[in-house]
C-alpha cells in the first residue's frame, strides 16, 4: 500500500510540473530503508515513476540507510557529507543518487508518518493514517474528487502483495 | 497524432491441438466461438450481473486499476476486451482531448454495448475496435497504456496474447491485467467454490436466463494461472518488470508490467 501511495504521490507531483524526471529516464534505482521497508525500485520511464518490489531485476544504482540518515536527508543534510560519514552506502552511478535524493526531497509527503505504521500500533492507526495519505493525495490532485475516488477504493479493498511476491524468479 | 489501425487481421485464425473451455477439453480451434457464444448470451445483462455476483467490488477492482495506470493526459490507452466500457470511460476522462482510448473487444455485441455505454455518459471521443488479442493490429511501440479485465482468461493463446501487447507498447509502457485469480486464505476459498459452483450460475439464470454462461465463468476462473504463474508469464513475454496485488484476499489480483 505504501508503495501505491508514494506511486501516485511522485507522479501527480510530475504532472503538475512540480518535479522533473526527465534526468532520470530509463533510470532503475534500489532503495533501501535498512530495518524498516523492504526494498523497492523507482523505474523512472515515460516520464513517469513506477514504485516496484520485485528486487530480482538489476538496477543503475542501490541506495542503503537507516531511517533516522533519511529524514535527515530531507531536512537538508547534504549526501556528500553523509557519503562520508558512511552513513549511506550507494552501490553504482552516484550521480543517479543524487538526483533522487533531489527528487524526494521535493515532496511535501509526510514520510514520517508514512513510514511510522511499521513501528507503531498497525492495525488500530491503519485506517486513520491511510485516510491522511489520501487527504495528502487529495491535495496535491488538480482533480481533488477522483483523487479522493481512487484513494478511498484503494483504501476499501486494502490491496497488499502477496507473500508469495518474495519468492525470486528469473 | 492518432493511433493508425493496421490491415485487417482475421478474428479466427485456425491453430492446432486442445485447450479448456471451463472444465472441458476442446479443440483450440473452437474455443473462440464457444466463448463467443457466451458473451453473445450475456452481454445485454453483463453490467448488472457484474454488480449481482461481486456485490458491486468489481466497480472497486476497476477504480484500483485505473488509480494504478499512471495514465495522464496525451497518453494513447488500449482497452483489450473491454465489453461495457468500464475502463475506457475512466480512461478517457484522463487522457483529455489531447489523448486517446481505443475500446476494444472481439465479440461484436459487447463492443456494441460498451459504445452504447459511452455514448450515454456523453464520451464521443473513444475509438472501437473488433480484435482478437492475440493479433493486434497496431503498430509496435504505439501505447502508454494496455489494460485487460477479466478478459485473459477467455483468451485461447495467453502467451501470443502477452507478447502482443508488450510489442504495441511503448519503452516505459504499463500493461494492467485484472483478473480473478487465487485466494490463500482456506475459509474464504471454500465460501468462495460454494458460491462460485452453486449461487453464480443459479443467480445467472435467474437474472440472465443463461445458466451455463455463469457455470463456464466459474470454471474459466479455476483454469486460469494463478498469481506467480500469471507474474512469470508475462516477464516471459519480454516485460523487464512485473509484480501483482491481490485484491478481496487474492479472488482478484491486478498484474502490473513494465516495458523496459
Amino acid at each position: 500500500m505504501q508503495h501505491f501511495v508514494l506511486e501516485q504521490a511522485l507522479n501527480l507531483l510530475i504532472q503538475n510540473g512540480s518535479i522533473d524526471i526527465k534526468p532520470l529516464e530509463s533510470k532503475v534505482i534500489r532503495f533501501t530503508l535498512v530495518d524498516l521497508l523492504p526494498d523497492v525500485n523507482f523505474i523512472c520511464t515515460n516520464n513517469r515513476i513506477f514504485v516496484n518490489s520485485d528486487t530480482s531485476t538489476s538496477s543503475d544504482v542501490e541506495i542503503k540507510l537507516r531511517p533516522n540518515v533519511f529524514f535527515a536527508l530531507f531536512k537538508g543534510e547534504d549526501l556528500t557529507d553523509l557519503l562520508r560519514q558512511d552513513k549511506i552506502h550507494i552501490h553504482g552511478d552516484v550521480k543517479t543518487a543524487q538526483l533522487l535524493v533531489d527528487l524526494l526531497s521535493t515532496t511535501e509527503l509526510d514520510l514520517e508518518e508514512l513510514l511510522s505504521q511499521y513501528t507503531g500500533d498497525i492495525v488500530a492507526h491503519e485506517m486513520g493514517k491511510t485516510a491522511k495519505k489520501i487527504k495528502q493525495v487529495v491535495k496535491q490532485s488538480p482533480n481533488p474528487l477522483e483523487a479522493l475516488k481512487d484513494g478511498l477504493s484503494e483504501l476499501l479493498i486494502q490491496p497488499k502483495v502477496s507473500k508469495k511476491y518474495t519468492n525470486s524468479h528469473h | 497524432m492518432s493511433v493508425t489501425i493496421l490491415e485487417t487481421i482475421p478474428l479466427n485464425k485456425p491453430m492446432d491441438n486442445t485447450t479448456h473451455f471451463g472444465f472441458k477439453d476442446v479443440a483450440t480451434d473452437d474455443k473462440q466461438g464457444l466463448v463467443k457464444g457466451v458473451f453473445d448470451s450475456v452481454a445485454g445483462k453483463y453490467d448488472l450481473m457484474n454488480d449481482v455476483l461481486s456485490f458491486g467490488a468489481h466497480r472497486l477492482w476497476k477504480r484500483y486499476t485505473i488509480a494504478s495506470s499512471n495514465v495522464k493526459a496525451g497518453d494513447k490507452v488500449l482497452d483489450i476486451a473491454g465489453g461495457t466500457g468500464d475502463l475506457a470511460i475512466e480512461f478517457s476522462k484522463k487522457v483529455g482531448e489531447s489523448g486517446q482510448v481505443i475500446l476494444s473487444d472481439i465479440n461484436a455485441a459487447m463492443l456494441g454495448e460498451g459504445r452504447k455505454n459511452l455514448i450515454n455518459q456523453g464520451i464521443f471521443g473513444v475509438d472501437y475496435v473488433q480484435l482478437n488479442a492475440q493479433y493486434l493490429p497496431f503498430e509496435s511501440n504505439t501505447f502508454d497504456c494496455v489494460s485487460i479485465a477479466f478478459g485473459l482468461r477467455n483468451v485461447t493463446d495467453k502467451d501470443q496474447a502477452l507478447r502482443e501487447m508488450h510489442r504495441i507498447l511503448k519503452p516505459g509502457g504499463c500493461l494492467l491485467i485484472l483478473e480473478f485469480s487465487k485466494t490463500d486464505s482456506e475459509l474464504l476459498k471454500k465460501f468462495y467454490d460454494f458460491y462460485s459452483f452453486n449461487v453464480m450460475p443459479k443467480l445467472g439464470g435467474l437474472i440472465a436466463d443463461d445458466e451455463d454462461s455463469y457455470q463456464y465463468l466459474a470454471e474459466s476462473i479455476r483454469k486460469h494461472p494463478d498469481q506467480e504463474t500469471l507474474k512469470d508469464m508475462v516477464l516471459e513475454a519480454g516485460f523487464g518488470f512485473c509484480e501483482y496485488h491481490n485484491l478481496s484476499g487474492g479472488i482478484v489480483a491486478l498484474h502490473k508490467g513494465i516495458k523496459t
